[in-house]
Protein backbone atom coordinates (compact mmCIF):
# COMPACT_ATOMS: atom_id res chain seq x y z
CA UNK A 1 0.00 0.00 0.00
CA UNK A 2 1.48 3.77 -0.87
CA UNK A 3 -0.81 5.43 1.32
CA UNK A 4 -2.93 5.30 3.91
CA UNK A 5 -4.73 8.50 5.08
CA UNK A 6 -6.96 9.02 8.52
CA UNK A 7 -10.14 10.38 7.96
CA UNK A 8 -11.53 11.76 11.03
CA UNK A 9 -14.84 10.22 10.62
CA UNK A 10 -14.18 6.73 9.12
CA UNK A 11 -10.48 5.91 10.80
CA UNK A 12 -7.67 5.05 8.62
CA UNK A 13 -8.16 4.16 5.11
CA UNK A 14 -6.57 2.97 1.72
CA UNK A 15 -5.35 6.41 0.55
CA UNK A 16 -7.00 5.64 -3.03
CA UNK A 17 -10.43 6.42 -1.04
CA UNK A 18 -9.63 10.24 -1.33
CA UNK A 19 -8.41 12.94 -3.29
CA UNK A 20 -5.78 15.31 -2.56
CA UNK A 21 -6.74 18.37 -1.85
CA UNK A 22 -3.48 20.49 -2.00
CA UNK A 23 -1.42 22.20 0.43
CA UNK A 24 -2.94 24.12 3.37
CA UNK A 25 -2.37 27.25 2.71
CA UNK A 26 -4.37 28.96 5.65
CA UNK A 27 -7.71 31.14 4.89
CA UNK A 28 -8.72 32.54 1.73
CA UNK A 29 -7.48 36.36 1.52
CA UNK A 30 -9.48 38.81 2.17
CA UNK A 31 -11.14 40.31 -0.83
CA UNK A 32 -10.44 43.63 0.32
CA UNK A 33 -6.58 45.24 -1.38
CA UNK A 34 -6.04 41.66 -3.00
CA UNK A 35 -3.47 42.33 -5.66
CA UNK A 36 -2.70 39.84 -8.83
CA UNK A 37 0.47 38.99 -6.61
CA UNK A 38 -0.88 37.79 -3.37
CA UNK A 39 -4.02 35.97 -5.14
CA UNK A 40 -1.65 33.86 -7.29
CA UNK A 41 0.44 33.07 -4.39
CA UNK A 42 -2.62 31.38 -2.49
CA UNK A 43 -4.40 29.99 -5.62
CA UNK A 44 -1.14 28.62 -7.36
CA UNK A 45 1.99 28.93 -5.20
CA UNK A 46 3.26 25.40 -3.23
CA UNK A 47 6.21 25.18 -1.19
CA UNK A 48 6.99 21.89 -2.40
CA UNK A 49 8.36 20.98 1.09
CA UNK A 50 10.59 17.70 0.90
CA UNK A 51 9.51 16.65 4.58
CA UNK A 52 6.38 17.07 6.77
CA UNK A 53 3.67 19.17 5.28
CA UNK A 54 0.22 20.12 6.57
CA UNK A 55 -2.58 19.49 3.28
CA UNK A 56 -6.08 18.68 2.51
CA UNK A 57 -8.10 15.92 1.83
CA UNK A 58 -11.51 15.19 0.74
CA UNK A 59 -12.96 11.68 1.83
CA UNK A 60 -14.38 10.98 -2.08
CA UNK A 61 -15.21 7.24 -1.50
CA UNK A 62 -16.50 7.18 2.02
CA UNK A 63 -18.06 9.47 3.90
CA UNK A 64 -17.31 13.02 1.97
CA UNK A 65 -16.11 14.96 4.87
CA UNK A 66 -12.92 17.78 3.79
CA UNK A 67 -10.06 17.74 6.26
CA UNK A 68 -6.67 18.70 6.60
CA UNK A 69 -3.48 16.56 8.22
CA UNK A 70 0.30 16.09 8.21
CA UNK A 71 2.42 13.72 5.55
CA UNK A 72 6.36 13.38 4.96
CA UNK A 73 6.37 13.89 1.56
CA UNK A 74 9.56 11.90 1.58
CA UNK A 75 8.01 8.50 2.69
CA UNK A 76 4.22 9.04 2.25
CA UNK A 77 3.64 8.50 6.17
CA UNK A 78 1.30 10.35 7.79
CA UNK A 79 2.03 12.10 10.74
CA UNK A 80 0.27 12.63 14.05
CA UNK A 81 -0.62 16.07 15.14
CA UNK A 82 1.11 15.92 18.19
CA UNK A 83 4.30 14.93 16.37
CA UNK A 84 4.76 18.18 14.48
CA UNK A 85 7.21 20.01 15.83
CA UNK B 1 37.64 -4.38 -21.92
CA UNK B 2 38.43 -2.34 -24.70
CA UNK B 3 39.37 0.46 -21.66
CA UNK B 4 40.74 -1.15 -18.96
CA UNK B 5 41.77 2.10 -17.26
CA UNK B 6 37.66 2.08 -17.34
CA UNK B 7 38.34 6.11 -17.73
CA UNK B 8 35.18 8.18 -17.70
CA UNK B 9 33.59 10.00 -20.82
CA UNK B 10 33.39 13.11 -18.99
CA UNK B 11 36.98 13.68 -17.63
CA UNK B 12 38.16 12.74 -14.40
CA UNK B 13 36.96 14.29 -11.11
CA UNK B 14 38.89 17.66 -10.37
CA UNK B 15 38.56 19.74 -7.39
CA UNK B 16 36.28 22.16 -7.11
CA UNK B 17 37.88 25.96 -7.92
CA UNK B 18 36.40 28.88 -5.81
CA UNK B 19 34.60 30.80 -8.36
CA UNK B 20 33.15 30.01 -12.03
CA UNK B 21 31.28 31.93 -14.55
CA UNK B 22 28.20 30.01 -13.84
CA UNK B 23 27.15 27.27 -11.79
CA UNK B 24 24.29 24.94 -12.92
CA UNK B 25 22.93 22.43 -9.97
CA UNK B 26 21.51 19.70 -11.85
CA UNK B 27 23.45 17.09 -13.51
CA UNK B 28 20.44 16.29 -15.73
CA UNK B 29 19.66 16.72 -19.33
CA UNK B 30 18.76 20.25 -19.24
CA UNK B 31 21.19 21.35 -17.29
CA UNK B 32 24.25 19.19 -18.97
CA UNK B 33 22.39 20.94 -22.40
CA UNK B 34 22.97 23.89 -21.05
CA UNK B 35 26.52 23.98 -19.88
CA UNK B 36 26.97 22.21 -23.84
CA UNK B 37 25.53 25.28 -25.62
CA UNK B 38 26.82 27.80 -23.30
CA UNK B 39 30.13 26.87 -24.26
CA UNK B 40 29.31 25.85 -28.16
CA UNK B 41 26.97 28.81 -28.81
CA UNK B 42 28.58 31.27 -26.55
CA UNK B 43 31.97 30.67 -25.28
CA UNK B 44 30.94 30.07 -21.56
CA UNK B 45 33.61 26.98 -20.91
CA UNK B 46 33.91 28.19 -17.67
CA UNK B 47 31.36 26.20 -16.08
CA UNK B 48 30.31 23.60 -12.68
CA UNK B 49 27.54 21.58 -12.92
CA UNK B 50 26.74 20.79 -9.50
CA UNK B 51 25.15 16.97 -8.67
CA UNK B 52 23.97 15.48 -6.18
CA UNK B 53 23.87 11.73 -6.86
CA UNK B 54 25.46 10.96 -10.20
CA UNK B 55 24.22 12.40 -13.98
CA UNK B 56 21.16 11.21 -15.02
CA UNK B 57 20.05 9.94 -11.48
CA UNK B 58 16.81 11.67 -11.90
CA UNK B 59 14.14 12.02 -14.62
CA UNK B 60 17.45 11.93 -17.09
CA UNK B 61 17.57 8.18 -16.67
CA UNK B 62 13.86 6.90 -15.83
CA UNK B 63 11.96 8.51 -18.55
CA UNK B 64 10.34 6.37 -21.07
CA UNK B 65 12.69 7.86 -24.33
CA UNK B 66 9.54 9.08 -26.40
CA UNK B 67 10.17 12.44 -28.20
CA UNK B 68 7.52 13.62 -30.37
CA UNK B 69 6.56 17.43 -31.60
CA UNK B 70 2.43 17.34 -31.30
CA UNK B 71 1.69 19.40 -28.43
CA UNK B 72 -1.62 21.30 -28.08
CA UNK B 73 -0.15 24.63 -28.18
CA UNK B 74 1.53 27.42 -30.83
CA UNK B 75 3.91 28.10 -27.81
CA UNK B 76 4.76 24.68 -27.00
CA UNK B 77 5.15 22.74 -30.34
CA UNK B 78 7.92 25.05 -32.21
CA UNK B 79 10.27 24.25 -28.96
CA UNK B 80 9.83 20.62 -29.08
CA UNK B 81 9.79 20.67 -32.78
CA UNK B 82 13.15 22.23 -32.72
CA UNK B 83 14.55 19.29 -29.97
CA UNK B 84 12.97 16.95 -31.92
CA UNK B 85 15.06 18.00 -35.32
CA UNK B 86 18.19 18.63 -33.41
CA UNK B 87 18.68 14.45 -32.40
CA UNK B 88 20.43 13.75 -35.57
CA UNK B 89 22.45 17.05 -35.37
CA UNK B 90 23.80 16.27 -31.70
CA UNK B 91 24.22 12.23 -33.01
CA UNK B 92 27.11 14.14 -35.26
CA UNK B 93 28.25 16.53 -33.24
CA UNK B 94 28.84 14.46 -29.87
CA UNK B 95 30.25 11.78 -32.12
CA UNK B 96 28.16 9.87 -30.08
CA UNK B 97 24.92 7.43 -30.88
CA UNK B 98 21.99 8.55 -29.65
CA UNK B 99 20.15 5.98 -31.12
CA UNK B 100 16.84 7.88 -32.45
CA UNK B 101 14.76 5.40 -33.39
CA UNK B 102 12.20 7.51 -35.39
CA UNK B 103 8.99 5.33 -35.59
CA UNK B 104 6.41 7.50 -35.29
CA UNK B 105 3.86 7.94 -32.49
CA UNK B 106 0.18 7.15 -33.08
CA UNK B 107 -2.04 9.05 -30.35
CA UNK B 108 -5.69 6.45 -29.81
CA UNK B 109 -9.22 8.32 -29.73
CA UNK B 110 -11.51 6.68 -27.78
CA UNK B 111 -14.63 8.76 -28.64
CA UNK B 112 -15.82 11.13 -30.56
CA UNK B 113 -14.86 14.48 -28.22
CA UNK B 114 -11.36 12.98 -28.53
CA UNK B 115 -11.44 12.86 -32.26
CA UNK B 116 -12.51 16.61 -32.71
CA UNK B 117 -9.77 17.71 -29.90
CA UNK B 118 -7.01 15.33 -32.14
CA UNK B 119 -8.39 17.02 -35.24
CA UNK B 120 -7.57 20.82 -33.66
CA UNK B 121 -4.29 18.80 -32.08
CA UNK B 122 -3.13 18.25 -35.98
CA UNK B 123 -4.52 21.76 -37.44
CA UNK B 124 -2.08 23.09 -34.91
CA UNK B 125 1.05 20.78 -35.83
CA UNK B 126 -0.04 21.45 -39.47
CA UNK B 127 -0.05 25.13 -39.30
CA UNK B 128 3.84 25.25 -37.56
CA UNK B 129 5.19 22.94 -39.88
CA UNK B 130 5.03 19.47 -38.06
CA UNK B 131 3.64 16.27 -39.66
CA UNK B 132 0.63 15.69 -38.08
CA UNK B 133 -2.34 13.08 -39.42
CA UNK B 134 -5.87 11.83 -38.16
CA UNK B 135 -6.46 8.20 -39.14
CA UNK B 136 -10.00 6.15 -38.54
CA UNK B 137 -9.68 2.60 -36.96
CA UNK B 138 -9.65 0.91 -39.80
CA UNK B 139 -6.62 2.86 -41.22
CA UNK B 140 -4.84 2.56 -37.73
CA UNK B 141 -5.85 -1.51 -37.98
CA UNK B 142 -3.96 -1.56 -41.29
CA UNK B 143 -0.93 0.02 -39.65
CA UNK B 144 -0.74 -1.75 -36.43
CA UNK B 145 -2.73 -4.70 -36.64
CA UNK B 146 -2.55 -5.55 -33.01
CA UNK B 147 -4.40 -3.35 -31.92
CA UNK B 148 -8.53 -4.55 -30.76
CA UNK B 149 -10.16 -1.44 -32.44
CA UNK B 150 -12.96 -3.98 -32.26
CA UNK B 151 -16.19 -2.31 -29.82
CA UNK B 152 -16.05 -4.89 -26.21
CA UNK B 153 -13.47 -3.14 -24.34
CA UNK B 154 -14.62 -0.22 -21.72
CA UNK B 155 -13.00 2.30 -24.17
CA UNK B 156 -13.67 1.55 -27.88
CA UNK B 157 -11.40 3.28 -30.47
CA UNK B 158 -12.33 5.70 -32.73
CA UNK B 159 -9.27 6.48 -34.48
CA UNK B 160 -5.76 7.76 -33.66
CA UNK B 161 -3.46 10.77 -34.48
CA UNK B 162 -0.66 9.67 -36.05
CA UNK B 163 2.91 11.75 -35.87
CA UNK B 164 5.58 10.38 -37.99
CA UNK B 165 8.73 12.40 -36.93
CA UNK B 166 8.69 11.76 -33.33
CA UNK B 167 9.79 8.01 -31.74
CA UNK B 168 12.58 7.19 -29.49
CA UNK B 169 15.82 8.24 -28.57
CA UNK B 170 18.13 6.24 -25.89
CA UNK B 171 17.74 8.70 -22.49
CA UNK B 172 21.14 7.19 -21.32
CA UNK B 173 23.20 7.65 -23.97
CA UNK B 174 22.09 11.65 -24.47
CA UNK B 175 22.90 12.20 -20.78
CA UNK B 176 26.55 10.96 -21.80
CA UNK B 177 26.69 12.42 -24.96
CA UNK B 178 26.16 15.91 -23.50
CA UNK B 179 28.28 15.22 -20.85
CA UNK B 180 31.28 14.35 -22.92
CA UNK B 181 30.63 17.17 -25.53
CA UNK B 182 30.20 20.02 -22.38
CA UNK B 183 32.93 18.45 -20.78
CA UNK B 184 35.10 18.31 -24.17
CA UNK B 185 34.56 22.36 -24.21
CA UNK B 186 35.78 22.70 -20.46
CA UNK B 187 32.47 22.59 -18.45
CA UNK B 188 33.43 20.58 -15.00
CA UNK B 189 30.72 18.13 -13.75
CA UNK B 190 31.16 17.76 -10.30
CA UNK B 191 29.07 14.28 -8.66
CA UNK B 192 28.03 13.10 -5.41
CA UNK B 193 28.37 16.83 -4.08
CA UNK B 194 25.34 19.01 -3.12
CA UNK B 195 24.41 22.47 -3.50
CA UNK B 196 23.39 23.31 0.41
CA UNK B 197 22.91 27.00 0.15
CA UNK B 198 22.21 29.52 -2.96
CA UNK B 199 23.61 33.18 -1.85
CA UNK B 200 22.25 36.54 -2.28
CA UNK B 201 23.74 40.15 -2.18
CA UNK B 202 22.08 42.84 -2.93
CA UNK B 203 19.33 41.06 -4.48
CA UNK B 204 21.96 39.37 -7.22
CA UNK B 205 23.44 36.18 -7.22
CA UNK B 206 26.64 35.96 -5.11
CA UNK B 207 27.78 32.35 -4.38
CA UNK B 208 26.80 28.73 -4.25
CA UNK B 209 27.15 26.77 -0.97
CA UNK B 210 28.20 23.25 -1.68
CA UNK B 211 29.47 19.71 0.13
CA UNK B 212 32.54 20.62 -1.01
CA UNK B 213 33.32 24.29 -0.89
CA UNK B 214 32.23 27.57 -1.49
CA UNK B 215 31.43 28.52 -4.96
CA UNK B 216 31.90 32.68 -6.03
CA UNK B 217 29.67 33.17 -9.71
CA UNK B 218 27.13 35.80 -10.38
CA UNK B 219 25.22 33.12 -12.46
CA UNK B 220 22.94 30.21 -11.25
CA UNK B 221 20.79 27.84 -12.84
CA UNK B 222 18.52 25.36 -11.15
CA UNK B 223 17.72 23.03 -13.45
CA UNK B 224 17.27 19.57 -10.74
CA UNK B 225 14.49 18.65 -12.54
CA UNK B 226 11.60 17.31 -9.94
CA UNK B 227 13.08 18.23 -7.46
CA UNK B 228 13.98 22.36 -8.45
CA UNK B 229 10.73 23.45 -6.82
CA UNK B 230 11.87 22.56 -3.57
CA UNK B 231 15.55 23.65 -3.75
CA UNK B 232 14.36 26.96 -5.13
CA UNK B 233 12.08 27.58 -2.27
CA UNK B 234 14.46 26.43 0.54
CA UNK B 235 17.30 28.69 -0.74
CA UNK B 236 16.03 31.62 -2.14
CA UNK B 237 12.35 31.57 -0.52
CA UNK B 238 10.78 31.33 -3.75
CA UNK B 239 7.26 29.70 -4.50
CA UNK B 240 6.66 27.97 -7.53
CA UNK B 241 2.96 26.52 -9.07
CA UNK B 242 4.59 23.22 -8.83
CA UNK B 243 3.59 19.81 -7.56
CA UNK B 244 6.44 16.79 -7.88
CA UNK B 245 4.68 13.53 -8.02
CA UNK B 246 6.05 10.39 -8.46
CA UNK B 247 5.38 8.26 -11.93
CA UNK B 248 6.15 5.07 -12.70
CA UNK B 249 7.03 2.65 -15.67
CA UNK B 250 8.05 -0.56 -16.20
CA UNK B 251 8.92 -3.04 -18.93
CA UNK B 252 7.63 -6.57 -20.03
CA UNK B 253 9.87 -9.75 -20.86
CA UNK B 254 10.93 -9.63 -23.96
CA UNK B 255 9.11 -10.50 -27.24
CA UNK B 256 8.93 -10.47 -31.12
CA UNK B 257 8.65 -8.07 -32.72
CA UNK B 258 4.85 -6.79 -32.39
CA UNK B 259 4.71 -3.16 -32.94
CA UNK B 260 6.60 -0.85 -34.30
CA UNK B 261 5.33 2.89 -32.88
CA UNK B 262 4.89 4.50 -30.00
CA UNK B 263 1.35 4.12 -29.29
CA UNK B 264 -0.40 6.10 -25.97
CA UNK B 265 -3.94 6.20 -25.23
CA UNK B 266 -5.19 9.37 -22.75
CA UNK B 267 -8.08 6.92 -21.70
CA UNK B 268 -6.51 4.59 -20.43
CA UNK B 269 -3.66 6.24 -19.22
CA UNK B 270 -0.82 4.70 -21.15
CA UNK B 271 2.24 4.79 -23.88
CA UNK B 272 4.12 2.13 -24.52
CA UNK B 273 6.24 0.99 -27.01
CA UNK B 274 8.13 -1.82 -28.04
CA UNK B 275 12.35 -1.96 -27.40
CA UNK B 276 14.56 -2.80 -29.97
CA UNK B 277 15.33 -5.63 -27.49
CA UNK B 278 12.07 -6.39 -27.67
CA UNK B 279 10.66 -5.80 -24.35
CA UNK B 280 7.04 -3.58 -23.99
CA UNK B 281 8.05 -0.31 -22.10
CA UNK B 282 5.27 1.35 -20.70
CA UNK B 283 4.60 4.46 -18.91
CA UNK B 284 1.36 4.95 -16.30
CA UNK B 285 -0.45 7.03 -14.59
CA UNK B 286 0.42 8.83 -11.22
CA UNK B 287 -0.63 9.42 -7.78
CA UNK B 288 -1.94 13.04 -7.01
CA UNK B 289 -0.59 13.42 -3.67
CA UNK B 290 3.18 15.07 -4.28
CA UNK B 291 5.72 13.06 -2.76
CA UNK B 292 9.52 12.93 -3.20
CA UNK B 293 9.58 8.57 -2.77
CA UNK B 294 9.84 7.43 -6.23
CA UNK B 295 7.91 4.36 -4.84
CA UNK B 296 5.93 2.09 -7.15
CA UNK B 297 2.77 0.32 -5.99
CA UNK B 298 1.03 -2.81 -7.05
CA UNK B 299 -1.89 -0.93 -7.87
CA UNK B 300 -0.03 0.73 -11.05
CA UNK B 301 1.32 -2.73 -11.99
CA UNK B 302 -2.39 -4.00 -11.96
CA UNK B 303 -3.84 -0.77 -13.76
CA UNK B 304 -1.37 -1.12 -16.31
CA UNK B 305 -1.51 -4.87 -17.12
CA UNK B 306 -5.70 -4.49 -17.57
CA UNK B 307 -5.48 -1.15 -19.45
CA UNK B 308 -2.60 -2.43 -21.68
CA UNK B 309 -4.22 -5.75 -22.56
CA UNK B 310 -7.26 -4.24 -23.26
CA UNK B 311 -6.52 -2.26 -26.55
CA UNK B 312 -3.19 -4.87 -27.25
CA UNK B 313 -5.29 -8.43 -26.39
CA UNK B 314 -2.39 -10.16 -27.21
CA UNK B 315 -0.06 -9.49 -24.57
CA UNK B 316 -1.99 -11.42 -22.12
CA UNK B 317 -0.13 -13.44 -19.79
CA UNK B 318 3.10 -11.30 -20.32
CA UNK B 319 5.20 -11.02 -17.40
CA UNK B 320 6.31 -7.74 -15.98
CA UNK B 321 10.56 -8.14 -15.21
CA UNK B 322 11.18 -4.60 -13.89
CA UNK B 323 9.13 -1.82 -12.68
CA UNK B 324 10.51 1.64 -11.16
CA UNK B 325 9.16 5.60 -10.18
CA UNK B 326 10.78 8.99 -11.36
CA UNK B 327 9.58 12.49 -10.09
CA UNK B 328 7.53 14.67 -12.59
CA UNK B 329 7.16 18.47 -11.62
CA UNK B 330 3.54 19.39 -12.17
CA UNK B 331 2.65 22.89 -13.16
CA UNK B 332 -1.42 24.00 -13.62
CA UNK B 333 -0.91 24.79 -16.93
CA UNK B 334 1.20 21.32 -18.18
CA UNK B 335 3.87 23.62 -19.47
CA UNK B 336 6.99 24.30 -17.78
CA UNK B 337 8.54 27.39 -16.23
CA UNK B 338 12.00 29.03 -18.03
CA UNK B 339 12.47 32.04 -16.44
CA UNK B 340 15.39 34.07 -14.96
CA UNK B 341 16.91 37.93 -14.14
CA UNK B 342 13.31 38.45 -12.25
CA UNK B 343 12.98 37.61 -8.87
CA UNK B 344 16.81 37.87 -8.24
CA UNK B 345 19.54 39.10 -10.37
CA UNK B 346 21.59 35.97 -12.10
CA UNK B 347 19.42 33.39 -10.91
CA UNK B 348 17.44 31.15 -13.57
CA UNK B 349 15.62 28.31 -13.88
CA UNK B 350 13.92 25.92 -15.89
CA UNK B 351 11.97 23.77 -14.13
CA UNK B 352 8.30 22.58 -14.39
CA UNK B 353 8.86 20.18 -17.22
CA UNK B 354 6.64 17.33 -15.77
CA UNK B 355 6.60 14.10 -17.62
CA UNK B 356 7.63 16.46 -20.81
CA UNK B 357 11.44 16.84 -19.73
CA UNK B 358 13.52 14.32 -21.92
CA UNK B 359 11.55 15.33 -25.00
CA UNK B 360 12.56 19.02 -25.03
CA UNK B 361 16.29 18.79 -23.31
CA UNK B 362 17.94 19.63 -26.10
CA UNK B 363 16.21 22.75 -27.68
CA UNK B 364 15.58 24.02 -23.81
CA UNK B 365 19.68 23.96 -23.08
CA UNK B 366 20.19 25.87 -26.53
CA UNK B 367 17.59 28.79 -25.43
CA UNK B 368 18.71 28.78 -21.91
CA UNK B 369 22.26 28.96 -22.48
CA UNK B 370 21.59 32.22 -24.99
CA UNK B 371 19.32 33.96 -21.87
CA UNK B 372 22.27 33.20 -19.57
CA UNK B 373 24.79 34.00 -21.60
CA UNK B 374 23.36 37.31 -23.19
CA UNK B 375 21.07 38.25 -20.16
CA UNK B 376 17.73 38.67 -23.08
CA UNK B 377 15.09 36.55 -22.82
CA UNK B 378 14.66 34.92 -26.15
CA UNK B 379 11.32 34.71 -27.41
CA UNK B 380 10.67 31.39 -27.77
CA UNK B 381 11.12 31.63 -24.07
CA UNK B 382 9.16 34.35 -23.00
CA UNK B 383 5.75 32.87 -23.13
CA UNK B 384 7.09 30.07 -19.81
CA UNK B 385 7.49 33.21 -17.60
CA UNK B 386 6.50 32.41 -13.87
CA UNK B 387 4.62 35.86 -14.40
CA UNK B 388 2.14 34.02 -16.34
CA UNK B 389 0.20 32.77 -13.50
CA UNK B 390 0.12 36.46 -11.72
CA UNK B 391 -1.23 37.76 -15.04
CA UNK B 392 -4.25 34.99 -15.65
CA UNK B 393 -2.33 34.18 -19.42
CA UNK B 394 -2.18 30.11 -18.59
CA UNK B 395 -0.95 28.45 -21.03
CA UNK B 396 -3.67 25.87 -23.01
CA UNK B 397 -1.69 22.60 -22.83
CA UNK B 398 -4.47 21.02 -20.62
CA UNK B 399 -6.50 21.12 -23.78
CA UNK B 400 -4.03 18.23 -24.56
CA UNK B 401 -5.08 14.27 -24.91
CA UNK B 402 -3.99 13.72 -21.62
CA UNK B 403 -3.23 16.19 -18.93
CA UNK B 404 -2.36 15.74 -15.14
CA UNK B 405 -2.16 18.33 -13.03
CA UNK B 406 -2.47 17.77 -8.97
CA UNK B 407 -4.82 21.34 -8.61
CA UNK B 408 -6.84 20.76 -11.50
Amino acid sequence: MALTITCPVCGKRDGYEFRYGGEDKGPRPDEEGLTPENWCDYVHMNDCVAGIQKEWWYHRDGCGVWFSTHRDTTTNLEISDSEVK
Amino acid sequence: MLNKKNKSLWGERKPLKSSYDAVIVGGGLHGLATAYFLARDHGIKDVAIIEKNYIGFGGAGRNTAIVRANQRTQENVPLYNEALKLWPVLTKELNFNLMFNNCGNLNLMHSEAAMKAARMNVSTAQFLGVESHLLDAKQLKEMEPAINVSEDITYPIHGAMYHPPGGIVRHDAVVWGLAKGAAEYGAEIHQDTEVTAINTEKGRIASVDTTRGKINTSKVLVAAGGYSSAVINRMLGIRLPISALTIQAMVTQPIKPLFDHVISSGAYHVYCNQTLKGEIATGAHMDDWPNYTTQTTAHYIKHQAEALTQFLPCLKGLKFMRIWGGLADMTPDMAPIMDGNDQVEGFFMDCGWGYFGFKSCSSTGKYMAEFMATDEYPDILKPFTMRRFEQHRLMGETAALVNYSADN
